[in-house]
């Protein structure tokens, strides 16, 4: 027994110096084995008769099918007033069917297996990609191919994603990193470049299955496509199914226009997103950057590592750990292939330290071109790019990827050997060089989201003059195109105008007009259901009315007599219309087909020729009526061969939010020789929103006395 | 029966029937052969995977311990004590241990006056809690120039570590790093040494850190502040319904000793488990496991946590007023993930709510558009545990939460009234079994999966059992966990309600 616990003792004992000879010496002492040779997998290169590039790399680890494709477009190529076109022509490509299959019967064959094909267009390009067992290669090929080659564009997914975009735009300002990164590329590329442009409601609205069609043909040929597959295929079997279904396809003839180039305005300035809802900041500060294929593009590598690449780095140790500041705190020079990228030093952090943390970004910024890296921030950075080279090429993803990317843009397969090479043998001299030739701490551009009434120390005191602030309010879907406002384009928007008169029965016999009566009956489509109302209406141009509404046994009143009216009150009572109520009217007096056209040819009417399209298959022609700032109040769209009214569209607030409301005419009826509307389905933003039907029209009725005193 | 509603496009089915008849001969053995594991003496469990394809390999620590296992009045800890995991050992993270430890003394003595003089409330000194605060920044600072920051990041960096970080979940804490694997034993000397020996300095910095962290992850985005207090809705009793994170006067009271006392009773041999997977040889991951592991002393398993959240009586509601636009979920309460229900559980909310042929997809975004996106899944916030089943809705710009709510519902009744075809059932397995394989293919996945499974399920091999499991369902018992668990009684819903800013 005792000696046991002797024996119990001494063991413990040893243990302790076991541990005392294991420690902090022994992490830096450890005698490493040779890293084991391995080959790097080689990547066999095709070249289809029609142009299109195929990369093959075998790998029978698991029983996975992979293919990546990158295609030359992208969303820079799509035109300033149909932004967010690229992105949606990406997506219905893949869920709007193809020549074969809907889309749905696609989505049930992939989630079927297990299998995803997806696609998508990004900024400066496209990519395809194929993820399947490999059990279902052919029929991952064959989708790709229906995909890439025969979409068909179903309206009810064009729709689909439009909605969706909608939806992003109107959650677009809920998340302040999201505003951050959004906004900081508009004070780098400027907000109408392809870099940094967004799409807005208008721009979304403005988008037909005709431009998808279209963009897709124009930008889809084998010659832009280049097809990385890899995992566990036999390669003559692949290629015989890459045949199959991409070798028919012809070379199309299109050179893609390379990205624009960016003029960048090198400034100090600081701008201001207020956001009173958020607990914290989001600081962002730097400026313009450059390009991968730059001749110091390595260096810049060590100089991020030792800048803003993460713990350890000047940023991160100032800002996250010796201030305690933020959560996430860091800086980068990013480098694009294609245009260039841009400086930035970025952290999050409490309301009260805003400015600390953009003063300890800019301070640490300055600091690379005045002091020398030290060399355990040197070799911090070295021996982390050295010694992790080998994951550049531990899995086939990567390095075929790789390959596939440098081929495109014309670099040497050795690239990464050669970056590798010039780590290994730079000097804390060469990085700040680099530092110096790279960033300009004095001509900052710093933007925070935040809110300012909390900050400890208000954004003036960073000292790089006054403060912009940026105004983040989403635009309503009013029509944002420019329209063309001079004699040339009121003069056709007159010229139309009169014909379309003409054509509703008469110039003429609309000027008589001075009145109008109308019963109708109303449906209301809202989320609760359809919901039937009637209204008797008379209107005695231009400003005396009197509306009886008529819903669910209810009756309501809007009543207007020259500058003072009432309106159904929240109550159910009648309260007195608002100054801004008339206002209001006044201006929509302007969407009254009537008013406008028998005020045809009439300078008094602000009116201008917007140009053709297309509503419902039938091709027209646009004129825009302007209000008293030049702002359009409706667009009128009149048949391009008969000059009838075939839709008028406008931005406005409804029950249902606010939004473009198109009413499109689908019947007419004739009153006293003019045509006018009788059946008029009500759509908001795209969606089904009600429908109006007249049943009795009277021109110049009987004005009875009394008919716009308020009613008892 | 009726099948009517559910559809399968005829084409599809005779797409299944091939795909069935193509068979699948992918032996699973061929992959356990390639594990080997060993237990040391402490306790500790090591499980290692050869995988030669590049001299690379993954690491993981799993300890079984998370947001579940934080006492009541330090929520967060486990998540701290994960971030306090980075700070270093007696060896590794100073400059001076002597002086720091004497200096990080003083900075704890500071904390506590201080933290007991504001707990008097009305009655504080208020002259003395400013004398406290100075002299607590004095400490801090003191305590800092002993500091060689980061060292355990640079450290594994230099050595051309990629990947390192660690994750709290409510059930699991796991620390991971891939290394070249000539460096395996860098990852044996500072893994072992951090849970053995470790100093947690610059502790009330970084609960500063945190409480940005949670700002930043939690009370800056208002689906995740929704997501939270549907959670603690849901849950009365267990901790599941606590954050992670932990509540903020919590994050902002922690001690070092509270932390210690934490890693005390959780980071013992035999509540964690390591696994490997790469380039490595088993003999010598053994042997250094041994030699550096193996110098923690056994200790006795934690208890177990025994709260049982009492079953629910009836549905509850949650609004969040926020400017920003609306959010729609709802929740029920559902088995632990070792319950023979869950696998129906699971392909219950995968044809519910998974992917573009889901009931939800099809119903809210696809044909009514009332939905940019809807979805649902099981197991949230942990797993261990009885948890929730959850699904969503993000309204379009024209609809609202209320017509998004009757929608799910309707959607959730057709799964008790309908029988799913048999054809529908087995696309539910084939999904199954891809994502199974998918989940195979990288190092690290694959060495979180075996720790994870060693640890939660008590074997590894049961990670490979999981298709068998899911396999064995049958359209009967979707339907009938879908009646058992997806009652109005069982739920909570939650909105995100727009106000104007």
């Amino acid at each position: 027994m005792r000696m046991h616990k002797i024996l119990l003792a001494v063991a413990i004992l040893l243990l302790g110096f076991g541990v005392a000879t294991v420690g902090a010496q022994d992490v830096e002492s450890i005698d490493y084995p040779k890293l084991n040779e391995f080959d790097i997998p080689d990547v066999e290169k095709i070249t289809l008769d029609n142009g299109m590039r195929i990369y093959l790399l075998e790998d029978h680890t698991l029983p996975l099918f992979y293919v990546n494709c990158r295609i030359t477009v992208g969303s820079y190529l799509e035109p300033a007033d149909k932004i967010g076109l690229a992105g949606i022509c990406g997506n219905v490509m893949r869920t709007g069917g193809t020549e074969k299959w809907t889309g749905d019967e696609i989505d049930e064959m992939l989630e079927g297996i297990g299998g995803t094909v997806e696609h998508g267009i990004d900024l400066t390009d496209g990519s395809a990609y194929v993820n399947v067992l490999s059990d279902y290669k052919e029929l991952g090929m064959e989708v790709l191919a229906e995909v890439l080659r025969r979409p068909v564009f179903e309206e009810d997914k064009i729709e689909l994603a439009k909605t969706q975009a909608r939806s992003g735009i109107s959650r677009r300002n809920d998340d302040i990193a999201d505003i951050s990164l959004r906004e900081w590329k508009k004070l780098m590329y400027g907000e109408d470049s392809p870099y940094a442009r967004h799409p807005e409601y208008a721009t979304i609205n403005a988008i037909t299955r005709d431009d998808l069609v279209a963009f897709h043909q124009q930008w889809y040929h084998p010659q832009n496509i280049q097809m990385a597959i890899r995992g566990d295929f036999d390669r003559d079997q692949i290629m015989e199914l890459v045949n199959k279904y991409f070798g028919d396809w012809p070379e199309g003839s299109v050179e893609v226009p390379s990205p624009p180039p960016v003029d960048y305005d090198w400034r100090s300035q600081v701008y201001y997103i207020e956001k009173t809802n958020a607990e914290q900041s989001y600081v962002r500060c730097g400026h313009i950057g450059g390009l991968q294929t730059d001749p110091d593009y390595a260096d810049r590598i060590v100089m991020n590592s030792v800048l803003g690449g993460g713990f350890g780095s000047r940023i991160t140790e100032t800002v996250r750990r010796e201030m305690g500041l933020a959560y996430s705190a860091g800086g980068n020079y990013i480098s694009n292939f294609d245009y260039p990228g841009y400086f930035i030093c970025v952290a999050s952090t409490k309301l009260a330290s805003t400015v600390q943390a953009a003063q300890a970004m800019i301070d640490q910024t300055r600091s690379m071109l005045t002091e020398k890296p030290t060399p355990k921030e040197m070799a911090q950075a070295k021996d982390g790019y050295l010694n992790s080279f080998v994951f550049n090429f531990d899995s086939p993803g990567e390095v075929i990827n790789r390959i596939m990317t440098y081929d495109y843009y014309g670099l040497p397969e050795d690239r990464l050997q050669t970056i590798k090479e010039r780590i290994e043998n730079i000097t804390p001299e060469d990085v700040m060089e680099a530092a110096r030739n790279n960033l300009r701490p004095d001509e900052m551009v710093v933007l925070v989201v935040g809110d300012a009434d909390r900050f400890e120390t208000p954004l003036e005191e960073l000292g790089l003059g006054p403060v912009t602030q940026i105004d983040i309010t989403i635009p309503s879907g009013e029509e944002t195109e420019e329209l063309v406002v001079n004699e040339e384009t009121r003069a056709m928007g007159h010229e139309l105008l009169t014909k379309a008169a003409e054509a509703h029965g008469g110039l003429d016999e609309f000027k008589k007009v001075t009145a109008v009566s109308r019963k109708a009956t109303m449906t209301m489509s809202t989320p609760q259901g359809e919901i039937p109302l009637s209204v008797e209406e008379l209107k005695v141009y231009p400003d005396k009315s009197r509306a009886v509404i008529s819903v669910m046994g209810q009756q309501m009143y809007d009543i207007r007599n020259g500058q003072t009216g009432w309106k159904p009150s929240q109550m159910g009572s009648l309260e007195a219309k608002t100054e801004e109520d008339i206002m209001k009217e006044d201006r929509e007096l302007n969407r009254d087909l009537i008013w406008v056209l028998q005020h045809a040819g009439d300078p008094q009417l602000d009116a201008v020729y917007v140009g053709p399209g297309n509503v419902n298959g039938v091709d027209i022609e646009y004129v825009a009526v302007l209000d008293d700032n030049a702002e359009p109040v409706g667009r009128f769209a009149f048949d391009i061969e008969t000059h009838q009214l075939v839709a008028v569209s406008y931005w406005t607030e409804t029950f249902m939010g606010d939004g473009t409301v198109v009413d499109h005419v689908t019947a007419m009826m004739t009153t006293s020789g003019l045509m006018l509307p009788k059946i008029v389905k009500k759509e908001l933003n795209g969606n089904d929103f009600g429908k109006v039907e007249v049943s009795e029209l009277t021109i110049n009725p009987e004005v009875p006395e009394n008919a716009f005193a308020k009613p008892q | 029966m009726k099948l009517r509603n559910f559809k399968t496009p005829a084409l599809v089915c005779c797409l299944f029937l091939l795909a069935t008849a193509a068979g699948f001969a992918f032996d699973y053995a061929s992959i356990e052969d390639d594990v080997t594991e060993f237990s040391l003496d402490n306790g500790l469990k090591v499980i290692v995977m050869e995988r030669h394809n590049a001299p690379v390999a993954s690491f993981v620590t799993f300890a079984n311990v998370g947001g579940a296992n934080d006492p009541k009045e330090y929520t967060g800890i486990a998540h701290m004590l994960e971030h306090m995991a980075f700070k270093g050992t007696k060896d590794l993270g100073t400059t001076d241990l002597e002086a720091e430890m004497e200096a990080m003394r003083v900075e704890d003595s500071i904390w506590h006056e201080l933290r007991a003089e504001r707990k008097k409330g009305d009655l504080a000194d208020s002259a003395r809690i400013a004398q406290l605060e100075v002299d607590f920044e004095k400490a801090i600072e003191e305590a800092n120039q002993y500091v060689d920051a980061n060292a355990i990041w640079r450290t594994y960096e230099e050595e051309g570590g990629v990947g390192l970080n660690a994750g709290t979940g409510m059930d699991m804490t796991v620390y991971f790093v891939n290394l070249p694997s000539n460096k395996a034993e860098l990852w044996f000397a500072i893994e072992s040494e951090r849970f053995y020996r470790p100093v947690f300095r610059e502790m009330y910095k970084e609960r500063n850190v945190v409480a940005e962290e949670r700002r930043m992850t939690l009370e800056n985005s208002p689906i995740s502040k929704l997501i939270d207090q549907l959670k603690s809705a849901a849950f009365t009793a267990h901790p599941y319904g606590v954050a992670i994170i932990g509540h903020m006067s919590d994050i902002q009271n922690y001690s070092r000793a509270a932390v210690r006392r934490h890693l005390e009773k959780y980071y013992v041999p035999s509540n964690m488990c390591i696994a490997i997977v790469g380039d490595v040889d088993p003999e010598k991951m053994h042997k250094l496991a041994k030699k550096y592991w193996g110098r923690l002393p056994a200790s006795p398993e934690p208890e177990e946590l025994a709260t049982v959240e009492p079953e629910q009586e009836g549905e509850r509601r949650v609004y969040l007023e926020d400017p920003s636009q609306p959010f729609f979920a709802a929740a029920w309460h559902i088995p632990h993930d070792r319950h023979p229900d869950w696998p129906a559980v699971q392909a219950m909310v995968d044809y519910l709510g998974q992917g573009r042929t889901s009931l939800l997809y099809k119903d809210l975004v696809k044909e009514q558009k009332i939905a940019a996106q809807a979805g649902a899944f099981a197991g949230m916030p942990g797993s261990k545990y009885p948890s929730l089943a959850m699904v969503y809705a993000v309204p379009t710009t024209d609809a609202t939460n209320e017509e998004c709510e009757e929608a799910v519902f309707n959607q959730v009744e057709r799964m008790k009234e309908e029988l799913l075809p048999e054809e529908e059932v087995e696309k539910i397995k084939a999904r199954a079994k891809a994502q199974f394989i998918r989940g195979l293919t990288s190092n690290q996945g694959m060495a979180m999966q075996l720790a994870g499974y060693e640890v939660l399920s008590g074997d590894w091999r049961d990670m490979f059992n999981e298709l068998d499991r899911i396999n064995a369902v049958s359209a009967e018992d979707i339907q009938r966990v879908a009646k058992e668990y997806f009652t109005k009684k069982n739920r909570t819903v939650a909105y995100l309600q727009t106000t104007e800013e």
